[in-house]
């Protein structure tokens, strides 16, 4: 036998808790998405870019480490808007090829800053509640993971609110739905755009800083397997679905869990993909994507 | 002279790489799998010579029939998805070829000498080259060989009609569809196409090497392997060889005095060449150009029809 | 109707209905196109007559209803395998390949006649003299001739217009759809264009013909269908179409409604 039911159990709850980090990723990838029908490979990269910022700031100043989770956001949602100048403004609209690259592009010059920056060695990133363990019968809770899930959906709750409630969230609906039909209202869609990148900027941002907390180190080893697992969720719960990449978010970070503990931590990965792959086959439109229809 | 002969292979293997993504660009699929592709023509060849003890001939066959094998498979499921799903789709197929290898233990006794891929420690006694004599001069010829015969022949395949047809999809699917295109069989055979050229590039790579492993088939290389196409511009197939020339020759082996400041280089040049040349450097109006000072007759498109 | 062979008509449509998220666009429409006729599709924007060139062409599967040609149920068959069983059509707004040359557009929609098929290889990777006269025929009977090795993107748009009716003409089909062929045309072209359309139909070729432009409809159909909400609200000839008072309440809505 050698793995417990009980084993089974909690690493899926751990899996569950950090997956609350793929959502905030995989949210960001669909809104982009949904925004311009448009990838930003280098997303992922300006979010764990924004962290660092956050864990020098405190760093050199100096303040408490709990400011690196306010000032990283921050500096990733700037980041976000310099990728969406340099990578998205002013190319062709019909070209999905050259700002799909120039991301690419972004994502290289970021990841290699960054390596620059730190020599490549990995730093310690401040923990919150890292000292605190809840217990519930036979199940354990670590504290610095709930915290990382009650932030998370506090900041999911602002987003769905921004979307949803506000003039802003509508224009970002209108711009994405028809282009043309919204500037005709008075909607400047490159304002809009750019708003969006902020937006899921701040949003990359502290899932990079959720993440690093919950690690305890941040790498620029971690900016390839961040984006992938982005782009997994996002395909998963279906490209341009909001509940679809959290859902996908939480489900991915699960599964991965579960893999590590039963396959062992150099084959985990292989059967993440392979959950992709039986995506693509039978649900090719993810959970909550909608089908294609007519253009 | 040896560092020339080196830096020669390398542009000669990763344009064969870069074409083998562009034949699929001409579809319109980006795809990342060409590394994937690439790494198992890597391991197969590499199992052949050395374990198996062929030539490198058919060993180089063998792995590019590997790569287009795995191309044709990967193609249905992958061609169901469109555009982006296909870029996610295609980073999880080569990340799950780079895990295989990283996974598999295959220690055989060849010789006396314990040889074959050693999981976490890669593939290290691939020596076709040297065990026969050749020197390094031998090797760009015979890497060369194939980088002209490959090139030769999709050079040629824009003069017929199953080139234009390829173009013809990327352009516009249903307009390819309602001019009675069959457009999952084009995809798919571009795919298979372009997978049998990233597994010749990836047995020519490992002979080159004499040692792989892995961390050389990163989605880094994936995006190497499409953006030397992208760069240099999907109107003919000299885009891809003079990109690579660029980004291998100039970038990387000319500028060696900025140290890793040529990673960041790297992408910030991406970046400015995508913003002021989108459809890379050498795209239609220039290619026409360069056709009218070389007075080659017709003002456009070139072909040799009417 | 009634009358008429079950096997003299080119297409059938058989209470064909199509919805997108519960909006009918086109709702249990039946009717018959003949063999060798110029059979008009008009009717107001949102009435359905794009969606039906796209049902008839297999861009999206039918919700209900089958599409017929000769007889045979086309059934799902995918566009590609119903340009060969003899269908082609243009598109509203032009969608040629733009990068490609005026010869290769052509080249690559074009079919051999029945009997008289190339192999694989010489198909698609070699040439011949009989493939490049048909294709010199059809640049000529478009009015291209010269323009062969232009590319797509560089015509002036009557000259594109007039490619995409050799590129479908190229596939030698039985039947052709013209949707809105006339959009942004001048008077002279339109002349022009219904030159043309009869010329195909004195080639045998039958032609169901998508249309706003009312001087073109009038001018050069057999049979005109008119369509509202999807539905079949008038069928005739195109002097009985134009004194029809159904049709003009379709496009100007009812004396009633204005009086409103």
């Amino acid at each position: 036998m050698g793995i417990d039911f009980i084993d089974v159990a909690q690493a899926i709850i751990d899996g569950l808790l950090f997956g609350s980090t793929y959502a905030l990723i995989g949210l960001g990838f669909t809104l982009i998405f949904g925004a311009m029908h448009k990838l930003n490979m280098a997303y992922a990269a300006s979010a764990i870019a924004g962290a660092y910022v956050g864990l020098a700031a405190i760093a050199l100043s100096g303040l408490p480490p709990v400011l690196a989770f306010f000032l990283g956001p921050v500096a990733s949602g700037v980041i976000g808007l310099a990728v969406y100048i340099t990578c998205f403004r002013y190319m062709p609209a019909s070209n999905m090829l050259a700002p799909l690259m120039a991301s690419i592009g972004a994502l290289f010059f970021i990841d290699e800053i960054i390596i620059h920056a730190t020599a490549g060695s990995p730093l310690a990133f401040p923990a919150v509640m890292d000292d605190v363990y809840f217990e519930l019968g036979e199940y354990g809770f670590r504290g610095d993971l709930i915290f990382v899930l009650v932030t998370s959906l506090v900041a999911m709750l602002v987003l769905l609110y921004v979307l949803f409630g506000t003039r802003l969230g509508l224009a970002t609906r209108a711009v994405s739905q028809q282009v043309v039909a919204a500037e005709l209202c008075g909607i400047a869609s490159h304002r809009t755009n750019a708003t969006t990148f902020v937006l899921t900027g701040v949003l990359g941002g502290l899932a990079g800083c959720m993440a690093a907390a919950a690690v305890g180190v941040i790498s620029p080893l971690l900016t390839v397997p961040i984006t992938v697992k982005g782009l997994i969720v996002t395909v998963i719960g279906g490209l341009g679905s909001i509940p679809g990449a959290i859902i996908a978010g939480f489900a991915v970070g699960g599964f991965e869990n579960l893999f590590l503990l039963v396959f062992g931590v150099n084959q985990r990965d292989i059967y993440v993909f392979l959950l992709l792959f039986v995506f693509l086959v039978f649900r090719p439109n993810g959970l909550l994507g909608k089908a294609i229809k007519r253009d | 002279m040896a560092f020339y002969f080196g830096l020669l292979q390398t542009i000669g293997i990763h344009t064969l790489l870069g074409l083998s993504a562009y034949v699929l660009l001409l579809t319109g699929q980006l795809s990342l799998a060409q590394v994937g592709f690439f790494a198992i023509g890597a391991y197969v060849s590499g199992i052949l010579t050395v374990i198996f003890e062929y030539h490198i001939v058919p060993g180089l066959f063998a792995g590019a029939l590997a790569g287009g094998a795995f191309a044709f498979l990967v193609g249905f499921p992958a061609l169901r998805v469109k555009g982006l799903m296909l870029v996610v789709a295609t980073i999880a197929f080569s990340e799950i070829v780079r895990l295989f290898f990283f996974n598999l233990n295959w220690r055989v006794m060849v010789n006396g000498v314990e040889v074959g891929p050693d999981s976490t420690q890669g593939f290290r006694e691939i020596r076709f080259y040297a065990a026969n004599g050749w020197d390094t001069f031998d090797v760009v010829l015979f890497i060369w060989l194939f980088v002209i015969v490959v090139m030769a022949m999709l050079w040629w395949l824009d003069r017929v009609r199953a080139g234009a047809t390829l173009r013809a999809v990327g352009a516009d699917e249903l307009a390819a569809q309602s001019s009675g295109v069959n457009i999952v069989a084009v995809k798919v055979t571009a795919m298979t196409v372009g997978g049998v050229i990233a597994g010749l590039a990836g047995g020519l790579y490992a002979h080159s090497a004499t040692y792989v492993d892995h961390l050389t088939f990163s989605v880094l290389l994936a995006t190497f392997a499409v953006a030397y196409p992208i760069l240099g511009g999907l109107s003919s197939v000299f885009g891809t060889l003079i990109a690579v020339i660029f980004v291998q020759g100039i970038l990387i082996e000319g500028m060696r005095f900025l140290g890793d400041w040529r990673n960041i280089l790297f992408g910030l040049l991406i970046i400015v060449a995508m913003n002021f040349r989108p459809s890379g450097l050498l795209d239609g109006n220039v290619l026409s150009r360069i056709r009218r000072m070389i007075g080659h007759g017709k003002p456009d498109g070139g072909g040799r029809h009417a | 109707m009634a009358s008429r062979m079950a096997g003299d008509a080119m297409l059938e449509l058989s209470e064909l209905s199509k919805h997108f998220d519960g909006i009918r666009a086109v709702d249990g429409l039946s009717l018959e196109v003949e063999r060798g006729e110029v059979f008009g599709l008009i009717g107001p924007n949102g009435s359905g007559k794009s969606t039906t060139v796209n049902l008839v062409c297999g861009v999206f599967p039918a919700t209900s209803g089958r599409v017929l040609l000769e007889g045979k149920d086309l059934g799902g068959l995918p566009p590609h395998r119903r340009l060969n069983a003899g269908i082609s059509r243009t598109f509203q707004n032009i969608r040629l390949f733009g990068e490609l040359t005026v010869w290769q557009n052509l080249w690559i929609a074009r079919r051999d006649a029945p009997g008289e098929e190339a192999g694989f290889m010489r198909n698609w990777f070699g040439s011949s003299a009989r493939i490049r006269e048909a294709i010199e025929e059809t640049l000529v009977f478009a009015g291209l001739a010269g323009r062969a090795n232009d590319l797509a993107r560089n015509l002036a748009f009557g000259e594109q217009r007039r490619l995409e009716l050799a590129r479908a003409v190229s596939a030698r089909p039985q039947l052709i759809l013209l949707d809105e062929p006339a959009a942004g045309m001048n008077r002279e072209e339109v002349e022009d264009l219904k030159q043309r359309i009869l010329a195909l139909k004195g080639s045998g070729i039958t032609v169901l013909l998508v249309e706003h432009v009312m001087e073109l409809v009038m001018g050069v159909t057999d049979r005109v269908a008119v369509l509202n909400f999807g539905k079949l609200i008038a069928l005739g000839a195109p002097g009985e179409i134009q004194g029809n008072m159904a049709v003009r309440e379709a496009y100007l809505g009812s004396p009633d409604a204005e009086a409103a």
